[in-house]
């Protein structure tokens, strides 16, 4: 009981610290994907009365004079603008609106309902108010429908959109699919004969495989850019050597893609696979010979199954890490080769729409769970 | 674990207790030339103490500082559509034109919260040690017969949809207005489309002189400044139209919540006088936003490779444009793209 208390002790900074650092975060962005603050955050009264309305026809009075004082206060307050874009983004033309609405709300008199009209036909159309009643709930499933190319439209039913995301989802989990499925078939032998050598050549080989991690990800795909290029070594070699007439398209296809990401990731493929399989008991091999099975049994019967828990590790690893990239695609990949992390990049530090990006972070996190989680139930059964 | 929770929580503040200027720019070589020519002088001259640093433009984090109002950065250097953004969100203070001299600057080169510091702009540019075909404008590199090779623009809609229409013969000044409808959007694609196998998309300032370089790309859209520079080191070598330039305008903004604020609107006004800034372009070729890099002969007589002095017949990039559809139609871009 008392080891017990001990050892509860000990490790409880650990658990704060994944609490603090991954669990919040986490939370946080997944919640970010479904809240939907502006509107209520910048004009709460004229929220307030939206949500109250009951939706039929145009809203009564109140709800025009509370946007009409609350618009130009939003905007002299610089919180008008988060509100303006993220209405924008749903339904076009709300931006304008809304800023000539806050330009105008001062020199107006009641009964505004009338006002507004004048100013804009658009205040006269049921439909934007039932969209501004919309914005004005707490949660928004906007984003994560637009994260599977789908809408609502203006009595809230869901639609499609264009098709952006879902190709590019598919196409992020392809490649990583692919890398992970190259590392494997490259890390599997190279772990193998790492555990087979000396020690003291073992180390270094460990190092070698280590040295991909010493330079940033920005400078090893600048790297493979002057390779693969036209006037590159790569090209120079295979034309030099009369394997090709004139210079191959190398830059800028997938093939480049896959070939940068497996260089970066095979590290973490070779290395937990070394580590199960520095573990196997060689006794196991020695019996198993002894036994009469020839080296193909031997590996398919014994030392493979042995090793699955080193290939199930460093499959989720390499997956996981690629799913998320984006620089290398970006650099050297063509215009059929970008993958769903770049976007994360663009709505987050470029149009602000944290929600979107959310979204999309959460959806990826989603299916990556689900692959992971697929291909473990199907190493357990083969493994059994 | 508490004290640690609370030690942790304090040590940033802590840190901080010190009444020095923090500036942030994009850094590289201008901004090595922008401390010498501009805020140690005036740091100098003042008695107050800059500190700078650079960033890559990410927005993301001066919101988290406001948010968490524990702003470390005082003045940044911001590119005009991020500014008119944060401007709008009140993640920048609005410009205190008592302080800053508004008159001083070139027209179209201030706004709410930011003075102007610096042009850049895009042009298209090949190396004549590889073709020695030149295409006038961008109409003619639609021509793939007579000017084969692939053509290396901008990744995203920005800069590739108005280089696609001025193509399609859209006067410069009507570019927006047709880019604004949907049929203009639905023609600038289709424009793109015409050539879409001869074209290859960069995403980083450094690469349009690589792929030219590297033979990748015969013809390529780059930043002025990189071109002007790498003739500089081998004279002649490249060709640039300064016709298809493409400009815009980065600008100094205060963070909002910034400590030192006062100190940064009269860091602002200090370095964009016009002496400062003609020793900047002295040893960079920078084009300042000051309105004599425009309008003064002299100066523009010394500065032939400054962007001001080519800005008439350039397109200005619109700012207003792109924080309203920008969103939208990058995304339409990378639909198109990934056809």
């Amino acid at each position: 009981m008392n080891d017990r208390r001990t050892a509860f002790v000990l490790i409880t900074p650990l658990m704060a610290a994944l609490a603090l650092a991954f669990l919040l975060p986490l939370g946080l962005t997944l919640w970010r994907a479904v809240a939907n603050p502006e509107f209520r955050d910048a004009m709460p009264r004229a929220a307030h009365l939206l949500r109250a309305w009951d939706g039929t026809g145009l809203p009564p009075e109140p709800v025009f004079a509370a946007l009409a004082t609350e618009l130009p206060g939003a905007q002299a307050a610089q919180t008008l603008g988060a509100v303006t874009r993220r209405l924008n983004e749903e339904r076009s033309g709300m931006r304008s609106l809304l800023l000539a609405t806050a330009r105008a709300a001062p020199g107006m008199e009641a009964p505004y309902a009338a006002g507004f009209a004048t100013l804009d036909p658009a205040w006269a159309d049921p439909a934007t108010w039932r969209f501004l009643r919309r914005a004005a709930s707490p949660m928004t499933a906007a984003w994560l429908l637009r994260a599977v190319d789908l809408a609502q439209d203006d009595a809230g039913r869901v639609i499609a959109a264009e098709a952006l995301f879902r190709p590019m989802l598919l196409r992020t989990l392809s490649i990583a699919a692919t890398v992970t499925l190259i590392c494997l078939l490259l890390g599997y032998p190279l772990a193998w004969h790492l555990t087979r050598m000396r020690p003291e050549h073992a180390r270094i080989v460990r190092a070698l495989i280590l040295v991909p991690f010493w330079s940033s990800i920005l400078v090893r795909s600048a790297a493979w850019i002057a390779l693969l290029q036209r006037d590159g070594a790569v090209n120079a070699a295979l034309v030099g050597s009369g394997l090709l007439d004139a210079p191959a398209q190398l830059l800028f296809t997938r093939g480049a893609v896959l070939l940068a990401m497996v260089q970066v990731l095979l590290p973490f493929m070779v290395l937990p696979l070394a580590a199960v399989m520095g573990r196997i008991e060689p006794r196991l091999m020695l019996a198993a010979t002894g036994l009469g099975a020839g080296p193909v049994a031997l590996f398919l019967r014994v030392f493979l199954p042995l090793s699955l828990p080193g290939v199930a590790a460093g499959c989720a690893i390499v997956f996981t890490v690629a799913a998320g990239f984006y620089v290398t695609p970006a650099l050297i990949g063509g215009a059929r080769d970008q993958m769903v992390g770049s976007f994360v990049v663009f709505f987050t530090n470029q149009t602000i729409n944290w929600g979107m990006a959310a979204a999309l972070s959460a959806l990826l996190l989603a299916l990556v769970g689900l692959v992971a989680l697929l291909s473990r139930n199907a190493l357990r059964r083969i493994a059994a | 674990m508490r004290l640690l929770l609370v030690l942790l929580l304090t040590l940033p503040c802590l840190a901080r207790a010190q009444s020095e200027l923090t500036v942030v720019g994009f850094g590289g070589g201008f901004q090595d030339a922008a401390r010498r020519a501009l805020f140690e002088p005036w740091s100098r001259a003042t008695g107050i103490p800059v500190r700078d640093d650079s960033y890559n433009g990410e927005m993301a984090r001066i919101y988290a500082m406001t948010r968490t109002r524990d702003v470390v950065w005082d003045v940044v250097m911001v590119e005009a559509p991020e500014l008119a953004r944060g401007c709008e969100d009140g993640i920048f203070q609005r410009m205190d034109w008592s302080v800053v001299d508004r008159t001083k600057f070139a027209p179209s080169t201030t706004s709410e919260c930011g003075a102007g510091a610096v042009s850049w702009g895009a042009a298209l540019f090949w190396d004549t040690t590889r073709t020695a075909r030149a295409p006038k404008g961008f109409a003619e590199l639609w021509d793939t017969e007579r000017f084969p090779g692939k053509r290396a623009l901008r990744w995203g809609a920005k800069m590739t949809l108005e280089v696609a229409l001025l193509a399609d013969g859209v006067p410069r000044d009507q570019v927006y207005a047709v880019l604004a409808t949907r049929e203009g959007q639905d023609r600038a694609f289709r424009k793109l489309d015409a050539i879409r196998d001869d074209l290859v998309f960069w995403r980083s300032g450094a690469q349009p002189m690589q792929l030219v370089n590297g033979g990748e790309a015969t013809y390529a859209l780059g930043y002025t400044g990189r071109v002007v520079q790498a003739n500089a080191q081998a004279p002649g070598r490249y060709a640039m139209d300064w016709g298809t330039l493409l400009w815009s305008v980065d600008s100094w903004a205060v963070v909002a919540g910034s400590p030192h604020a006062a100190e940064g609107f009269r860091f602002i006004q200090g370095i964009t006088e016009l002496e400062p800034l003609k020793r900047l372009a002295a040893i960079w070729p920078a084009s300042p936003a000051h309105r004599a890099f425009a309008e003064d002969a002299a100066i523009r007589a010394a500065n032939p490779d400054a962007v001001a002095s080519h800005a008439a017949q350039g397109l200005f990039l619109d700012t207003r444009f792109w924080v309203e559809k920008g969103e939208d139609l990058e995304k339409r871009f990378a639909a198109w793209a990934q056809r």
